[in-house]
């Protein structure tokens, strides 16, 4: 039997959040992950980070998991790597296997940060090889440098399935559609609108009629559902793909709660089985913590903060800090937590249509319904702003817990306000260098500069690249519009990347004056028939 | 399926292991010492991993992090390695599963068809 | 959950729907037609039917399925899944072999 102070099972955000807050109050503190890599799903998640400062906004998720994984290091927590806890005792003893054999554990406190697993649909050929979870497309492509298919259809327009569509597209896959049989897109729209421009089709109201193939997926049919998610009759469309990729929400990994007999209850909000906590995370057994998507499906960012919360208490229930000192910094991590969970897509409003925004501006519909904001819909919002000379154009939408576009700013030109939901604005006159730091700041890929030369005709348009090959200067090619269509020809007259963009490429397209408020996104090559064979040849009608 | 990549915009370059070979069913195949057998494989453009007990269905990599176990194959003659999660290895035997075993369905007479070989 | 056991509820014959044929639990490969028809059959709690049809009882326990049986158990109930209690927990959490067992009592001995 091994004895320690804490046992932290899981290395995700939440779990290593939850060591290191221990560990610095001199906790002994061992965590245990069945991975052969530490981070949880943070190594795979290549996406800047929503949010304010205080959770690591604007910085990439990978990056977050290294630098816990220093901390927690530094202050000598024990992490044990290919190490499965196999089971939860009375008195908490935790039973481990590592490698070839089973051993023993006993704590005083324990916090259990599993994290989540894939919901699934089934659907006709949902076993065949070619179907495969969102997840592991993102571990295969980010953690091993594989593609996991050349031409994918995702089902799901969660965040996960928004985020992994524009990661397949950023590892080089060609990412045919996205479907949900919801009418309306799940996730943030900033996520949808950045992968709508590249020339992704979104299918609302559809789903998965069958994968086909023999030994392994070479096609699959979606069709239109109704209301009561029936197929409608006629609607089938046919794509060729060799992979589907199926993102439809997660569920907590909570049975070693029950295990141990901690109270749990069904939560449809938070996922589905979850312990019940109090606001420390403790469970209904004195020691057992509970933090990150185990007790309630959130972001990455909130699974840390619940995870220094958790750390913070089992350090007090073990009396390395007393209660006052526990409550002062509990304090600042709920405000943190506070500020994430606010807004259009708090926990509380999950399944709720919010039609408005906090300042009262219409949602865009089309954004809900095909993964865009049209073009008579965008000038309503306050970050869209439209003057002579350079300036910014933020469109930003959506009531999201995010700030960094604020700071990012040398000229102050942005402004959020006091409440971190609130849509970005542009100020008057304020006077904007076109530095592009906000472009490269924006989480969500929302911002452009704009430059309008009315006198001499055109427009350089500056938008946020993250694929390869970064368009040389000189290029010519297409603009696309915020659908993905071609709008009009468009050359490269700037590419500029430096380390404070970290990775997003800035680019600067040339259009005619008029399509200053259209074009968003190049497409190297000509407008001709290339240009969107993606969505068009793709979606030939199945003769049913 | 499994086109290999070596620069990604975020990313950088891929970090990969030292070249080794490997067999699948008898064939040899080249991947990364350390990378997870079914990522080797896939890149060497192998879908199916195992073929079902009781209907002989395909099945391949699913979850990749091994909660599924849809990736099982018998490695080094041990049925239901998780390949996802298993380092690759210089010299490892990688074998189709059917079933529980590395022997296909049709080689088998004295089982039960309809009970599978469980 | 009294209720839901109440085992003199008629749920009605037994009707095929589509989709009966395919698989729900990946690894025991059981479908949506067996599942549906053993809670016809007075198998009205998850633990019954994993027992009956070991959907959930295979390598992966459960892990991408026992969300799904849960949906079909209760639609074919007429309840909601919140009101069904899931199976129990218990070790080994992940599959193990039996050697690996052994192995701990080689060293225990020592």
């Amino acid at each position: 039997m091994n004895r320690t102070d804490i046992i932290v099972v899981g290395a995700g955000p939440a779990g290593m959040s939850a060591a290191i807050e221990a560990a610095k109050r001199g906790a002994h503190v061992t965590v245990f992950d069945e991975n052969s890599r530490p981070g949880g799903q943070l190594f795979k998640q290549i996406h800047k980070f929503f949010g304010s400062k205080e959770h690591h906004a604007k910085i990439r998720g990978f990056v977050i998991g290294e630098e816990l994984m220093e901390e927690a290091a530094r202050l000598g927590v024990d992490v044990r790597l290919d190490s499965t806890v196999i089971g939860l005792y009375q008195d908490k003893e935790v039973v481990v296997r590592e490698g070839e054999e089973v051993s023993h554990h006993k704590a005083d406190a324990i916090v259990i940060a599993t994290g989540a697993a894939e919901n699934m649909v089934t659907f006709e050929g949902w076993t065949l090889p070619g179907v495969i979870g969102a997840g592991a497309a993102q571990t295969m492509m980010n953690l091993h440098g594989v593609r996991p298919g050349e031409r994918v259809l995702m089902l799901g327009t969660g965040n996960v399935g928004l985020v992994v569509s524009y990661q397949l597209k950023q590892a080089g896959c060609d990412v045919v559609a996205l479907v949900d049989a919801a009418p309306r897109v799940g996730g943030y729209g900033v996520h949808a609108a950045k992968v709508a421009r590249t020339g992704v089709p979104f299918y609302l109201s559809h789903t998965i009629k069958r994968a086909e193939g023999t030994d392994h997926v070479t096609g699959v049919t979606i069709a239109q559902v109704d209301s009561h998610f029936q197929f409608v009759p006629g609607t089938e469309k046919h794509f060729d793909v060799d992979t589907i990729c199926v993102a439809v929400g997660l569920s907590p990994m909570s049975q070693l709660f029950k295990m141990d007999g901690c109270k749990v209850v069904d939560d449809r909000k938070k996922g589905g089985q979850v312990p019940v906590v109090d606001d420390l995370g403790e469970t209904s057994t004195p020691g057992i913590f509970a933090a990150g998507d185990v007790s309630g499906i959130e972001e990455a960012s909130s699974a840390m903060i619940e995870g220094r919360i958790a750390g913070l208490a089992a350090a007090e229930y073990l009396g390395f800090i007393d209660k006052d000192e526990m409550d002062k910094a509990v304090v600042a991590n709920d405000a943190a937590l506070d500020g994430l969970r606010q807004g259009m897509f708090a926990p509380k409003n999950r399944g709720k249509l919010v039609t408005t925004t906090e300042e009262g501006i219409p949602v865009s519909q089309s954004l809900l319904e095909h993964g865009y904001v049209a073009d008579d819909e965008i000038a309503r919002f306050p970050g869209v702003t439209r003057r002579v000379g350079i300036h910014p154009v933020i469109e930003c939408t959506q009531n999201i817990p995010c700030n960094p576009c604020q700071d990012a700013c040398p000229k102050h030109c942005i402004k959020v306000g006091d409440h971190i939901t609130q849509l970005p604005a542009v100020e008057a006159n304020s006077a904007c260098i076109g530095c592009g730091m906000c472009v490269a700041s924006c989480p969500g890929q929302a911002i452009f500069l704009v430059d309008e030369k009315d006198e001499e005709g055109f427009a350089d348009v500056t938008l946020p690249y993250e694929f390869l090959p970064v368009p040389a200067k000189g290029e010519r090619g297409v603009a696309l519009g915020r659908d993905g269509s071609p709008v009009c020809e468009a050359e490269v007259v700037s590419v500029r990347q430096t380390r404070a963009f970290d990775h997003t490429a800035l680019l600067t397209m040339r259009v005619p004056a008029d399509m200053a408020m259209r074009a968003r996104f190049f497409r190297a090559g000509s407008a001709g028939a290339a240009a969107n064979e993606t969505s068009a040849a793709a979606a030939t009608a199945a003769a049913e | 399926m499994g086109t290999r990549f070596d620069e990604h915009p975020i990313l950088g370059t891929t970090e990969r292991g030292r070249l080794v070979s490997f067999t699948y069913d008898g064939k040899t195949l080249q991947g990364y010492e350390g990378e997870p057998v079914a990522v080797a494989l896939s890149a060497a453009g192998v879908k199916v991993h195992r073929y079902t007990a009781k209907r002989h269905e395909p099945r391949g990599i699913f979850c990749a992090i091994g909660r599924c176990t849809d990736c099982v194959m018998v490695v080094d003659g041990v049925p239901n390695v998780r390949t996802c999660m298993t380092p690759l290895v210089e010299g490892m035997r990688v074998q189709t599963q059917y079933g529980a075993t590395a022997t296909p369905f049709d080689d088998i007479v004295t089982a039960d068809e309809k009970g599978g070989t469980r | 959950m009294k209720e839901i056991c109440d085992r003199t509820r008629d749920l009605g014959p037994f009707e095929p729907k589509p989709g009966d044929d395919q698989i729900v639990c990946r690894c025991e490969e059981v479908t949506q037609g067996e599942i549906r028809r053993a809670v016809h059959d007075g198998l009205f709690t998850i633990a019954e039917i994993r027992r009956y049809l070991r959907c959930g009882m295979g390598l992966c326990q459960g892990q991408t399925c026992s969300r799904l049986v849960k949906g079909i158990v209760a639609r074919e109930l007429g309840v909601s899944p919140d009101e069904l209690e899931p199976a129990s927990s218990r070790a080994p959490m992940r599959p193990i072999e039996m050697s690996v067992f052994a192995k701990e009592a080689e060293r225990d001995e020592r």
